[in-house]
């Protein structure tokens, strides 16, 4: 190669930033996938999340610096089911990597295995702000995500297959670490059997079905639609005709609703994070679920 | 100030029996719309049926096995199979299987995906329809008093959007809208999608890239309309048939520059007509680097600044006679800046934005009459600026400040101030309440809006739009 070509290409190495060994660039929508992600790929990948755990994931900021990690990496990770619909379809589109776009294969959509709850049997917008596949909340539900990190781990694979080894190993020993967690938190979550709860947004249904709670129903009028107070004196009424034991309210939303629904219910109100990094003490995806599991477990010995 | 104005232009006759064509067939694609929806509702529940049918043989497996004194090897509750085709995976058992319980796992597997199959193959047949475009409609409808000339209901915009992918390598957009005017081609363009080197080309009518809210359709804008800097200096909406460049630059900062050559930039700009040739020397050409500040995790800045330059602009003249143009160049540039706080945590309750952008435009114009014109050049220097802050999930409040001085510096200055109310019933209806308090030239006026916006059909929500 002429000399001054072998200079330009250096120069443009340099100026895209990338180092002489590089790693394989993962960009997974929310901390518990990156969690996953960089188990699975273990030392071969450098793995950012987009958002920090604090939001909701229906309002992530649509940050252009977004744009500028999504132009740079090999891999998209995503909770898939139209979740991230508010920011990741226009984000993947300024970002022009044609490697990430939709249903290429840099494109890991980790509901692929995973069975989906609340199905819409009619899609209409006067029924809300619906999710047409599926309810797409299933990361509070650990053994979906058992299923979601095959489906990083296949991805990843498909992608580099001469990592492929490490990947599987890697993914078995995720799997048998949730296994180990998910018949402790069986056990430990006993005797929330048959216990109801109500929701704000419909994004429990997953960690109720896992650990043998009912949804009774949600705050919100319908999937992003707030209350309106008549609606709300309705849900009262029913909720304590049908003693229903919590009222969830996700971190993200306002408190003081759910704080008087439960009053005038008396319903034990739980105050819950939805990802990794959504408080302290949920600095990883065990300590998401010890910590929701806790704050049930917590307000059923409480007094009411 | 008022609304928008949108002089008459000859519209597409064409179009609008398109569009008719369109609707008048919707009947007949509704209906098997409709029948698609329940076949594939169908499906849904058989494939839920199969599901469950799965788990049950996927809990008789582990049972079976438990009874073989071998580990449980079968996948979860909570999983599913792959899909028909892709070879079955499941997570790897911790000590080798013994071969009769593999055996057992392969019978149950084949067993299971010969019965799903059909389904499996019925759900992704293609249908003709599959490949139509996504479908939008905005419409918005503004109601309004003016102090000196009236109350009127305006039906705005029903705006119908069209977008889809047109292969591998590009995807295509338009928007059609219809007004009290009339029905015309808002935008219609082809967007590459595979370029390498971060590049993106866009060739077509569409909104150019100057500034910030030219690009913005009527019904997306923060307030009832559109600021009159936009619409007195850049002509309304950054409408251009041409084409665009965009580069996104390989630093780790955001910084994009886009490069344009069009007919000319504005809906409303009567310079040129886009029907007829002219020398590349009458062309409007643009240049716009842009950036994004990141300054915490809650705060940022979005930054651009933008020089359409036109080297020669022709006599031509408007509706009252005035002309304007002598072959000497014209020089419209902006700068424009947007500061957003977005508590991560709150985001769907509590924001503040700060949007503004300052315009300053260098053409000649005629100062004397048709019969004896005299041109002389005019420097004019506008600027809009808002805030807003969104109070509650479904209210927000916000106030515009608009001023510009006369393009050709032969009469006063304009200006106006509007508080503004939005109520968003959910994220696809709204509606805002707006006083604006309007002094140009020798007049002064109140005047009241009401707007009602909603949208149907398909939505994403866009980066241009943000």
């Amino acid at each position: 190669m002429p000399r001054i070509i072998r200079f330009l290409v250096i120069v443009a190495a340099w100026l895209g930033g990338l180092p002489a060994q590089a790693k394989i660039t993962v960009v997974a929508t929310i901390p518990d996938l990156a969690e996953f992600a960089r188990r699975i790929g273990g030392d071969a990948v450098e793995v950012t999340s987009l958002a920090t755990g604090v939001e909701n994931i229906h309002s992530v900021p649509m940050k252009p610096s977004f744009a500028v990690l999504l132009n740079r990496a090999d891999m998209v990770v995503l909770l898939g089911l139209e979740a991230e619909h508010a920011f990741l379809p226009a984000l993947l589109e300024a970002s022009r990597n044609p490697r990430i776009q939709r249903d290429t294969p840099g494109y890991i959509d980790c509901s692929k295995y995973v069975t989906v709850l609340d199905v819409p049997t009619r899609i209409d917008r006067a029924l809300g702000d619906l999710h047409p596949m599926g309810n797409p909340h299933y990361n509070l539900d650990p053994v979906a995500m058992k299923a979601a990190a095959q489906a990083i781990a296949e991805g990843f694979a498909r992608n580099h297959p001469e990592h492929e080894s490490t990947f599987q190993t890697n993914v078995s020993a995720l799997q048998a670490d949730l296994d180990a967690q998910v018949a402790r938190w069986t056990r430990k979550a006993a005797p929330l059997k048959g216990k109801t709860l109500v929701s704000y947004h419909p994004d429990f249904i997953y960690f109720a079905d896992r650990f043998g709670m009912n949804v009774f129903g949600t705050i919100e009028i319908r999937a992003g639609i707030d209350p309106t107070p008549g609606y709300t004196e309705e849900l009262i009424e029913r909720m304590r005709r049908a003693k229903v034991d919590f009222v969830v309210r996700e971190l993200y939303y306002p408190a003081t609703l759910a704080e008087t629904i439960a009053q005038q219910t008396g319903a034990r109100l739980l105050e819950t994070a939805n990802m990794v990094g959504g408080v302290p003490a949920a600095k990883d995806y065990v300590g998401l679920i010890d910590y929701n599991l806790q704050l049930f477990l917590m307000a059923l010995q409480s007094r009411p | 100030m008022g609304f928008s104005l949108r002089d008459c232009q000859p519209r597409h006759t064409g179009v609008a029996m398109c569009l008719g064509l369109i609707l008048s067939g919707s009947g007949a694609l509704g209906q098997t719309v409709e029948d698609l929806r329940r076949d594939l509702q169908a499906m849904k529940a058989q494939l839920q049926q199969l599901q469950e049918k799965m788990k049950q043989q996927e809990n008789l497996i582990e049972k079976l096995s438990a009874q073989a004194g071998g580990p449980a090897a079968a996948a979860a509750p909570g999983t599913t199979m792959p899909p028909a085709g892709a070879a079955p995976e499941v997570a790897a058992p911790s000590s080798a299987p013994a071969p009769e319980q593999e055996q057992l796992e392969r019978r149950v597997t084949e067993n299971i995906l010969r019965k799903i199959q059909p389904t499996l193959s019925a759900a992704t047949r293609t249908f003709p329809s599959q490949f139509n475009p996504a479908l939008s409609l905005a419409l918005d409808t503004v109601g309004s008093y003016k102090e000196n000339r009236g109350a009127n209901f305006e039906f705005r915009s029903a705006e119908l959007g069209l977008f889809a992918s047109v292969d591998p390598f590009a995807r295509g957009y338009a928007y059609f809208n219809g007004t009290n005017s009339g029905v015309e081609v808002e935008e219609a363009a082809i967007v590459t999608t595979s370029l390498p080197y971060n590049l993106t080309a866009k060739g077509g009518r569409f909104f150019a890239d100057f500034g910030r809210l030219s690009k913005w359709h009527d019904h997306d804008l923060p307030f009832v309309d559109r600021p009159t800097v936009l619409d007195k200096f850049v002509g309304g909406e950054s409408q251009a048939d041409g084409v665009e460049v965009n580069y996104l630059t390989p630093l780790q900062q955001y910084v994009t520059l886009t490069l344009g050559a069009y007919n000319k930039i504005g809906a409303d700009n009567r310079q040129t007509d886009n029907a007829t040739g002219r020398p590349f020397s009458q062309f409007t050409y643009l240049v716009r680097p842009s950036t994004f500040i990141n300054l915490t995790d809650a705060n940022g800045i979005d930054l651009g600044g933008a020089l359409a330059y036109t080297p020669k602009v022709e006599t031509f003249a408007f509706d009252t006679g005035v002309q304007a143009g002598n072959g000497a160049a014209r020089y419209l540039g902006g700068l424009d800046l947007t500061y957003r706080y977005t508590p991560l945590s709150q985001a769907l309750y509590r924001k503040f934005i700060w949007g503004t952008e300052v315009l300053y435009n260098s053409e000649d114009w005629n100062v004397e009459d048709t019969t004896t014109p005299a041109f002389r050049r005019a420097d004019a220097f506008g600027l809009y600026s808002y805030v807003e802050a969104r109070l509650a999930r479904r209210y927000g409040s916000g106030f515009l400040f608009d001023y510009e001085q006369a393009l050709n510096r032969q009469s006063g200055d304009t200006t106006t101030y509007s508080p503004y109310f939005s109520i968003w019933f959910s994220e696809y209806q709204r509606l805002r309440l707006q006083y604006t308090y309007l002094t140009e030239p020798g007049d002064h006026e109140s005047q009241f809006f009401v707007q009602w916006t909603g949208v149907l059909g398909s939505h994403a929500h866009g980066f241009r739009d943000r």
